[in-house]
């Protein structure tokens, strides 16, 4: 079954196309990978789909619903969370908030009935924080779950940001390059993340800059390069493929 | 008899508390964002505003603490959005005078009753910000700064020419007391403990808001509004909610801003307003709630003192500003916390040593 489709999406800025003509399918229940060198599109396609930028041309659809022009929150409410390329934890909460904050689509109560801390709310509140415990417990961050986040060393923080994502409870997951800046345990650690938030039915796509990590886990891989999808398939395809092998290694040498 | 005399305070003692005292500026205050929920500090907080005005019985005081509260009612609303959403308001003072200017009207034109108007005066500044928010809170920084010290003035432009409605720039005269079933607020103890009462309410109603997930997610806006969206919250109506809670309790407070000066003339809400109120939040400490009360009666008090000294009050009070900014740069709540602390703990321990002498 069809979780996410993109259909012929185009994307210009200034003149330069950032995305051409990218028709894309993602299986329910699957990890696919997106790889590509720099510069290649990969992020611009990722906030095309979750709604932080609108493509030019052609539409996309989550759960067989068109979300290419809903805003970027009506998008994550239909359930797809996302991580993002640099960053973006709240540095101004502690590690527990975050995450809690993260569950925020998921809990119940206003302004007035939380100003007045109704016994509803109160409740609730109890709940997100022994769930939210549940979770930093799961990616073993429940020692710091006091702390203020932005103190989290930088492979904490982006486990973090993970479990914000994962605390939406969402049925599509998006990972803008999370390997990127870990060292080979935390990167191990990450792959095992992913398998097992696959096993609970989640479905991801993930955005990697270099192959290896997307290589192992990924069911289907598609290769992006200057804005045009050039191979798509399984790991063992997308490896022997000469264009991808060209694009690779053009970039290394660019002489 | 040697032991005895070690246990006293002696004067060193005071040397060992300034390196304490130079760590709490340095190291990052551990209940800036921390534990929301109340604590038993906030039990000695209430007692000391209920006692104060009866230990110092003086009407001078109770007048200032009056305004004091009226004020951090109105610093209240903006630490919301300012020290919380992250956003920009320089056009408080303005729904402090819609407050003002609905409950002047109402209970001189219409002799309806103060209690009926100070309700009224919530929801006009309510809908008033509502219908403001809705365009103008799509800026965002400076721009939304601009737009909103805009918005003050054109209100004041208006209260000046519509003479028949507010009076002009006379103003309105003649507000009566505050009352509640008969029962009239016409000292100003009785109106002390009204305006502290109010601010009490509206302090717990907000501190529920910080510590539940309305909090978190205004402070998320005020971190990324990428990642505030990319989990589901509506940032742009979170942001509206925000301003327009802060303009109610800009209404409330304008509404017994009236009833205690029983006047109400445009001067009184102009920028010479606004800015006060921003220094009591930015003074007071960002992201605390604790903050904006302080800062507004240190700065109520010190506008009250520096009077005295006439024209040079401004410069002392711009020098005292500046020194207050550059050695409490998160304000003075944040760290008013832990002060306090070292204070109690120094008096309790002082009577203890005397009960052993004895």
């Amino acid at each position: 079954m069809l979780l996410l489709s993109i259909e012929e999406i185009t994307k210009e800025y200034d003149g330069i196309i950032a995305l051409d003509r990218i028709s894309l399918k993602v299986e329910k229940g699957s990890i696919k990978g997106l790889i590509g060198p720099n510069g290649a599109g990969k992020s611009t396609l990722f906030h095309l789909i979750s709604g932080v930028e609108k493509p030019d041309l052609g539409k996309i659809y989550f759960k067989g619903r068109e979300i290419t022009s809903m805003e970027s929150h009506e998008i994550s409410a239909l359930g797809m969370g996302r991580t993002f390329q640099t960053l973006q934890i709240w540095g101004n909460m502690t590690v527990v908030e975050n995450i809690m904050a993260g569950m925020n689509r998921r809990l119940k109560g206003g302004l007035f009935s939380c100003g007045l801390w109704l016994p509803w709310i109160r409740r609730s509140e109890k709940e997100a924080l022994k769930e939210a415990k549940e979770i930093l417990d799961s990616l073993g961050l429940l020692g710091k779950w006091e702390s203020i986040a932005s103190q989290l060393p930088y492979g904490k923080q982006k486990l973090l940001e993970l479990g914000r994502a994962l605390a939406m409870k969402p049925e599509l997951l998006l990972l803008d390059e999370p390997a990127s800046g870990l060292t080979l345990a935390e990167m191990r650690q990450l792959s095992e993340q992913i398998s097992q938030i696959r096993q609970e039915g989640v479905t991801v796509f993930i955005v990697e800059h270099h192959m290896g990590m997307v290589m192992e886990i990924a069911d289907k891989i598609a290769v992006l390069h200057h804005g045009e999808l050039i191979a798509e398939g399984t790991p063992e395809a997308v490896r022997r493929n000469p264009q991808v092998i060209e694009a690779y290694l053009t970039r290394r040498n660019p002489n | 008899m040697v032991d005895s005399k070690k246990n006293e305070f002696r004067k060193r003692d005071v040397f060992y508390l300034a390196p304490l005292w130079l760590l709490s500026l340095i190291a990052p205050d551990p209940y800036l964002y921390h534990k929301k929920e109340f604590k038993k500090k906030d039990l000695f907080y209430l007692g000391a505003i209920c006692l104060a005005p009866l230990i110092w019985f003086d009407p001078h005081f109770h007048h200032l603490m009056v305004l004091a509260g009226i004020y951090a009612i109105l610093a209240l609303g903006l630490s919301l959005f300012m020290g919380y959403a992250g956003q920009i308001s320089l056009g408080h003072a303005a729904f402090f005078g819609i407050g003002a200017y609905t409950t002047a009207i109402l209970t001189t034109r219409y002799a309806l009753p103060t209690f009926v108007a100070f309700w009224a005066s919530a929801v006009s500044a309510a809908v008033i910000a509502y219908f403001i928010g809705r365009p103008i809170l799509k800026l965002k920084g400076y721009f939304l700064a601009l737009a909103t010290l805009g918005f003050g003035e054109i209100f004041l432009v208006i209260v000046r020419e519509s003479t028949d409605l507010t009076g002009g720039v006379i103003g309105i005269f003649g507000i009566p007391w505050f009352s509640v079933m008969g029962f009239s607020f016409d000292t100003y103890l009785k109106q002390y403990y009204l305006t502290w009462g109010v601010l009490i309410g509206l302090f717990i109603f907000s501190k529920n808001l910080v510590r539940s997930k309305v909090g978190r997610a205004l402070l998320a806006v005020a971190a990324s509004e990428d990642a505030a969206s990319s989990v589901g919250i509506n940032v742009p109506r979170i942001k509206l909610e925000i301003f327009v809670l802060g303009a109610a309790f800009a209404g409330v407070a304008g509404s017994l801003f009236a009833c205690v000066m029983s006047i109400a003339n445009p001067e009184a809400f102009s920028l010479g307003l606004t800015v006060p109120i921003v220094m009591m939040v930015i003074l007071g400490g960002m992201g605390n709630l604790y903050g904006p009360i302080a800062g507004a009666i240190l700065l109520t008090w010190l506008m009250d003192v520096l009077s005295r000294y006439q024209e040079y009050s401004l410069p002392i009070y711009g020098v005292i500003l500046i020194l207050l900014l550059i050695f409490f740069p998160d304000g003075i709540g944040t760290r008013l916390n832990v002060r306090v602390i070292y204070l109690i703990g120094y008096w309790a321990k002082k009577k203890k040593r005397d009960e052993g002498k004895l």
